[in-house]
């Protein structure tokens, strides 16, 4: 029996527009075991980022309840969920979200830094190296292409070697080429490193790409079809 | 997070921040300049009129025979007619030799001058008038006294027969005018004239001779002593020990009782020093109010970086930032703002200060050098606390105007700031 890493028991997230109520999220249930490889998809407004969020402990649900390793986020402090979630969940975003006044090798060591955990710019070294950009290391985002900004995104996931991997459509931003390296990427780290990876895509044919995943979950409006 | 990693953090985004936060900085450049010229200039001109009240003779004290309750400052001790006989409202001299021996070792006191007066004629070639004239104890005179020498010398302890005469007897009382080295009949002894001051109707010789000359002058008694004090500020301590000391020398207890008045030169150094604090905390309200508006400023600025980095607030919070990890960030970036505008303040407030001083350098140089406050901007003062001080203030103004902004940016929800654009 594989462990859990996160849980979700009938999860809804509800925005109120007016007196419009939309469930971005609606009565959702949803396993992720450790070392897992999850695909979320489902069309624009689908609700997938609202499920990374919540998967990642950023947001928490209107209703319903989500398990971190068998804990209720909603019994843990936001002091407390911020460390557990800088700890255990890497976050690689579209618009690869780096720090633009901070260099490469800065943005990776940010997240060991709010860990305090000790040096860090060996570590920080270390991960640019494993994505390819050792000799960039000193470059801003703005001096970097895309997929560069990408890796150096990656490399910040994984800084404090966090068990989970949540990527929101980290290709969506590149040409495929690219776009199919930073893949690449994250499934070797998968495989080698047996990091549970999760990747949000709304591009099926970019589904039909991809090896070994265990899990495929479709998203409409809110619910899971799939 | 560290503090030292926070700290490098908010310096690298205050570095890389717009041209709105140096702005900003200016605003509390200019602030703080103000409040540390207007001290640095009132802190040098309070040290100066500490050592210029001293020409003014605001650091002595004179003991008179009598008692009476109504003495005020009228009674001001050095003035420029010199120590003439209108305090001796009591013809009872109880003043002695024995008085000053029991003032001689009170710790304020530098020097001690006992001197008697009486009117007396004088006369030069023909012309003959009734002076002034007082006999003053010779080795300590020139000390204690505040007149100007014109021509010629003080008295000192050789002399006996010599006088030295008030300025306007020479220029008004004899029209003519009494040449230096030349002789004067005085209670019908000759004298030598040896000085002639700056100022004064009264003539001053030594006490022995005086006690000769003047008609109601017997034995060792004083019209009045005079104390000069080597501190001005323990005047009223002073005060209270010679009260002591002359109570005990003349065996009496009850204080009501007391048959001589120790005249206090503080009161015209309290006007000044009243004057003075008004002046400042009319200078120092009008740097406050432009340190409030350098404090409104850095506020804004703040709100409007926070709103500009609400993205990347997002950003580090998804990355494990806590609350309290951005708000310190946040706190240090407006302390920073601050600390650099304290920095530039107190050097734009010396470098002020200074060009202020010499200009007032000057407007002394055009007044003749004479005036008590045209010397005042002419040495300003920027003490080690003073700038210790305008440094942690400004760094305080920085924190408590950041501080709102930084709760309010560390209390923002990751999910909303991450969707900003
Ligand atoms: N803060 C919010 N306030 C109101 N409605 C919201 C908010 N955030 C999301 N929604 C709504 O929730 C639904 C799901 O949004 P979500 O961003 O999760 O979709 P998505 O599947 O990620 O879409 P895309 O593929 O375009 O990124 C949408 O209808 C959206 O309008
Ligand atoms: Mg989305």
């Amino acid at each position: 029996m594989k462990s859990k890493v996160i849980e979700l028991k009938n999860v809804m997230k509800t925005y109120k527009m007016g007196k419009v109520q939309v469930h971005a999220i609606n009565e959702v249930n949803l396993t992720i075991y450790k070392g897992e490889f999850v695909v979320i998809t489902g069309t624009s407004g689908s609700g997938k980022s609202t499920m990374m969020h919540l998967v990642g402990c950023l947001d928490i649900p209107s209703q319903g309840s989500v398990f971190l390793e068998d804990k209720n986020i909603r019994s843990l402090s936001k002091s407390q969920i911020a460390k557990i979630r800088g700890r255990k969940i890497g976050f690689i975003f579209q618009q690869f979200n780096l720090i633009p006044i901070l260099s490469a090798l800065e943005n990776v060591m940010l997240p060991i830094d709010f860990q305090n955990n000790g040096n860090n710019s060996d570590r920080a070294k270390e991960l640019l190296e494993l994505v390819g950009l050792k000799d960039r290391m000193h470059h801003k985002p703005t001096e970097l292409s895309g997929g560069q900004s990408q890796r150096v995104a990656i490399a910040r996931a994984l800084a404090n070697d966090p068990e989970i991997i949540l990527a929101d459509e980290p290709t969506g931003n590149l040409d495929s080429k690219t776009g199919e390296h930073i893949i690449n990427l994250l499934h070797t780290l998968h495989k080698e490193q047996g990091k549970t990876l999760i990747i949000i895509t709304h591009d099926i044919n970019f589904i039909r790409r991809l090896k070994n995943t265990t899990k495929i979950v479709k998203l409409k409006d809110g619910k899971i079809i799939k | 997070m560290r503090l030292t990693k926070s700290f490098k953090l908010s310096l690298n985004i205050l570095l890389h921040s717009k041209l709105r936060s140096w702005l900003t900085i200016i605003g509390i450049i200019i602030g703080i300049a103000a409040v540390v010229s207007i001290m640095s200039i009132s802190e040098g001109a309070q040290q100066q009129l500490e050592s210029r009240l001293g020409t003014f003779g605001a650091d002595i004290i004179t003991i008179t025979p009598g008692f009476s309750r109504a003495m005020g400052p009228g009674n001001f001790g050095g003035g420029r007619g010199g120590f003439e006989g209108e305090s001796s409202s009591i013809d009872t001299k109880n003043l002695t030799s024995k008085d000053v021996l029991m003032l001689k070792n009170i710790p304020n006191v530098k020097y001690i001058l006992g001197q008697i007066s009486g009117r007396e004629d004088l006369t030069y070639m023909t012309k003959t008038a009734t002076l002034s004239i007082t006999g003053i104890d010779t080795t300590v005179w020139k000390d204690i006294t505040t007149e100007q020498l014109s021509s010629g010398r003080f008295l000192t302890s050789g002399d006996s027969y010599s006088v030295v005469l008030g300025g306007d007897v020479v220029s008004s009382t004899f029209e003519d005018g009494i040449p230096l080295n030349s002789k004067v009949t005085i209670g019908g002894k000759s004298f030598k004239v040896v000085g002639i001051l700056e100022e004064g109707r009264g003539a001053y010789v030594p006490l022995d001779v005086a006690r000769n000359v003047l008609e109601d002058a017997s034995g060792d008694k004083f019209d009045s002593i005079s104390v000069q004090l080597e501190d001005i500020s323990l005047s009223n301590e002073t005060i209270t020990t010679i009260t002591e000391r002359l109570m005990l020398s003349h065996g009496i207890i009850d204080e009501s009782k007391k048959d001589f008045t120790v005249s206090s030169p503080t009161s015209m150094q309290e006007t000044i020093q009243q004057t003075m604090d008004t002046m400042t905390l009319f200078l120092g309200a009008i740097a406050a109010i432009s340190l409030i508006v350098g404090a409104v400023g850095i506020a804004n600025t703040m709100f409007t970086s926070v709103l500009e980095k609400t993205k990347e607030i997002g950003i580090m919070k998804a990355i494990g930032a806590q609350d309290k990890d951005i708000m310190t960030i946040f706190l240090l970036n407006s302390a920073l703002i601050g600390l650099i505008g304290g920095v530039g303040g107190v050097l734009l407030g010396f470098f002020a200060s200074t060009a202020i001083s010499s200009f007032g350098g000057i407007q002394t140089a055009v007044g003749g050098g004479r005036g008590m406050m045209g010397g005042f901007g002419s040495s300003t003062y920027v003490s080690p606390e003073l700038i210790i001080g305008a440094l942690l203030f400004s760094v305080l103004v920085g924190m408590l105007a950041g501080a709102i902004p930084a709760y309010r940016a560390s209390k923002l929800n990751p999910v909303d700031a991450l969707r900003s654009e």
